[in-house]
């Protein structure tokens, strides 16, 4: 069995500043190509003890897809057949329009429609949108450079409305389901993708957000519930997207959760108070930092060293702890907290939107010509 | 290839298509198209499943065959959603027992706890039958396996609440502190039951409180959830507010110091430069910052050395005059609230 701990140094010979030479060992075992191939790997066939994921593909897709365009390896795949694929899972209205309050994206074709990637949509009693699909499907066809234009954004937005609850947070799915942070934060993402915040209230988001703080100054999934950096993470990155961070928070409330965040860091970081760290709140919490100025002050080197010693050398990506398993998720947020480190070979990433600049800009371009097809139109 | 009729049967794989209960009934494959993505290489078996679940879906058939056939389903995919609605369907549409339906759930939560799906289900069955009961002490078990386990409280959160089965619930969270004292989850539970009970307005409280922290601190002084709840019961009132605090910290800082009550000066400091901004007590501040960015707290030396600056630009002598209530803008009087 490989020794995963095997880390390669070189002796690199450094100036100091008196111009001395002096010999440091540093470590610079990020295996890009490594990673690369695991993606493509996830994005093929996945064995049958991952079928827990079957409802969830859409969102494995975009962790591949995401941390290829991070990357910067998107080229390695087919992208028009993946948008294809993305696009017939839109659960799309129905000839006489009963459904839009279903509307949205699909995890996976689980529950057994014939494929189709155009509408109109087919009447089944159980088919249904989820609202992180929904989220993840948009943000892969952004990175694929799609424009969305055969996004039906009116049925997306009204089943969109349809999740949301009277204490402002949402449901994942209109059949009911668990509410909490996570759903505030891809609605969020999915009003600010479609530039159009009718999809949500915001005001009862922004009020649920407000009840989730602890009084340790961390953010839970829910009014009472421990502060965690993965609900921290989604209501800062909330409120960012929907423009409305300052005026929510005082300046003294963001000194309090800068406070609460900067203390995750252990040597990576973790996501509560006395856990272990974990790769992905390297992203979580980091971003999280990242969105209020003061990641700058976190240490970078024992992030990074935490980070790579989770990186499965053989079959690449990241997992939560070192010698555990790789999963796509953790390859993700692994290789984006190093993207927040400025690591020199990966794209830089959106901290609220969670993904790269370079989509970011995409998504940008296309709002703009939104709004001149608008005002050509008046 | 599949094996004949009779192979199957003799090597106890007995799948349903071969079940003459559901020769009625056309399997309904799996359709990703021509270029499918993350595809999930699964056994016939739980193809076979699936592809059932599917028919019965499509006709949202409500018959005692289809519930048998969710549990088959969960027993394979637990984390599928879609088999757990329809199952709740199913437990309505047939009346089926629900204090048996909770003997299920109870199993399945303790197989696979850190699920959502498992957890929506039984609050749903406790809803149905307006009997939280067994709650407490289900949760109980589940904690006592993984006490930090996130679901678990979130669940007794909700049934305390809705129930209102505050009673013993203080004694649970000391309980659960005296097993483990760095047990943030635990930590944050008395808060819960704390503000929702007695509150912290009564002195008496807020100051048994402050005893019980001072407490676990001098037994185990390495411990960020006591003096983050130390922190938060007091943060709103003022840290320098509580008579003698500051002095117990100030002892405590010489034998059972930590970053942590390090930290708590700092802020017990600025929160009095606040009212009252003298060279001293800034002094004191920036003493402490850089003895957390020197020594203490090495790994946030670079947001000690920022904080340090900040308070240096707040109250230091360059630093712009108080404005009063009166003509402060809007941002000073959300600082003043």
């Amino acid at each position: 069995m490989l020794d995963r701990n095997i880390i390669l140094v070189i002796p690199v010979a450094k100036m100091s500043e008196e111009g001395n030479q002096i010999e440091e060992f540093e470590q610079i075992d990020f295996l890009k190509d490594r990673h690369v191939r695991f993606f493509q790997r996830s994005l093929q066939v996945l064995p049958e003890r991952y079928s827990s994921l079957e409802t969830t593909r859409l969102t494995i897709v975009f962790f591949a897809l995401s941390g290829l365009d991070v990357l910067d390896a998107l080229h390695v795949i087919d992208k028009d057949n993946m948008i294809e694929w993305i696009y017939s899972l839109q659960v799309l209205p129905t000839e006489d329009e009963s459904n839009m309050q279903r509307c949205g994206f699909r995890g996976s074709s689980h529950i057994g429609l014939p494929y189709s990637s155009k509408g109109p949509g087919m009447a089944h009693p159980y088919d249904s949108g989820h609202i992180a699909m929904t989220y993840t499907g948009l943000a892969s066809l952004l990175l694929l450079g799609d424009d969305l234009s055969r996004v039906n954004k009116r049925a997306c937005l009204t089943g969109l409305k349809a999740l949301q609850l009277e204490d402002g947070s949402f449901y994942a799915v209109p059949e009911g389901s668990e509410n909490d942070m996570r759903f505030i934060y891809c609605a969020a993402c999915i009003c600010y993708m479609l530039d159009d915040w009718s999809g949500m209230d915001i005001h009862k988001a922004i009020e649920y957000i407000r009840r989730s703080m602890s009084y340790d100054n961390g953010i839970g999934q829910g009014a009472g519930l421990e502060s965690h950096g993965g609900s921290t993470f989604c209501a800062v990155a909330s409120l960012r997207l929907m423009g409305r961070l300052e005026e929510t928070l005082s300046e003294r409330e963001l000194d309090r959760i800068r406070r609460w965040c900067i203390m995750r860091q252990q040597t990576g970081f973790h996501g509560r108070p006395n856990k272990p760290v974990d790769t992905c709140y390297s992203f979580w919490v980091g971003a999280t930092l990242e969105l209020l100025d003061v990641f700058q002050y976190t240490n970078y080197e024992k992030n990074r060293n935490y980070i790579l010693s989770t990186q499965d050398r053989l079959v690449g990506g990241f997992a939560k702890w070192p010698d555990s398993h790789p999963d796509p998720l953790h390859a993700y947020f692994g290789l984006c907290g190093l993207s927040l480190l400025g690591e020199p070979e990966l794209m830089k990433v959106h901290p609220a939107l969670n993904v790269t600049q370079r989509a970011f800009q995409h998504l940008q371009q296309l709002q703009q010509a939104w709004r001149d097809n608008v005002s050509s139109c008046t | 290839p599949r094996p004949p009729l009779l192979c199957r049967k003799l090597s106890g794989l007995y799948f349903i298509e071969d079940r003459k209960e559901w020769s009625d009934l056309e399997p309904v494959p799996q359709d990703d198209g021509p270029n499918p993505v993350v595809k999930i290489a699964y056994s016939e078996k739980f193809t076979d499943v699936f592809d059932y679940f599917r028919a019965l879906l499509k006709n949202d058939e409500k018959s005692e065959r289809a519930f048998t056939l969710t549990a088959e389903a969960i027993e394979l995919n637990a984390a599928n959603y879609t088999v757990w609605h329809y199952r709740r369907v199913l437990l309505q549409a047939l009346e089926k027992d629900l204090r048996q339906e909770m003997r299920y759930i109870t199993a399945i939560i303790e197989e696979q706890p850190k699920n959502y799906q498992v957890w929506h289900h039984r609050r749903m069955v406790v809803e149905w039958l307006s009997d939280p009961s067994e709650e407490l002490e289900f949760i109980a078990d589940i904690l006592s396996q993984d006490a930090k386990n996130y679901h678990a409280w979130q669940h007794r959160q909700w049934v305390i609440q809705e129930y209102k089965l505050w009673d013993s619930e203080l004694e649970f969270v000391e309980r659960l502190l005296e097993e483990d004292v760095r047990n943030n989850s635990a930590w944050n539970q008395r808060h819960f039951v704390i503000s929702h009970t007695t509150g912290y307005s009564d002195p008496a409280i807020l100051d048994r409180e402050v005893q019980y922290c001072l407490c676990q601190i001098r037994k185990a002084p390495h411990n960020e959830s006591v003096w983050n709840y130390l922190k938060g019961i007091l943060q709103d009132r003022g840290l320098s507010s509580h008579p003698g605090l500051l002095e117990r910290v100030l002892e405590l800082k010489e034998t059972q110091c930590s970053p942590y009550l390090l930290a708590f000066l700092v802020d017990s400091y600025e929160d009095a430069l606040e009212t009252n901004n003298t060279r001293a007590t800034l002094n004191q501040a920036q003493e402490v910052c850089a003895l957390l960015a020197q020594v203490k707290d090495t790994i946030r030396r670079e947001y000690w050395l920022f904080l340090g600056r900040s308070l240096e630009s707040k109250y230091g002598p360059t630093a712009a005059p108080q404005s009063d209530a009166a003509s402060s803008d809007a941002a000073d009087q959300q600082e003043l609230s």
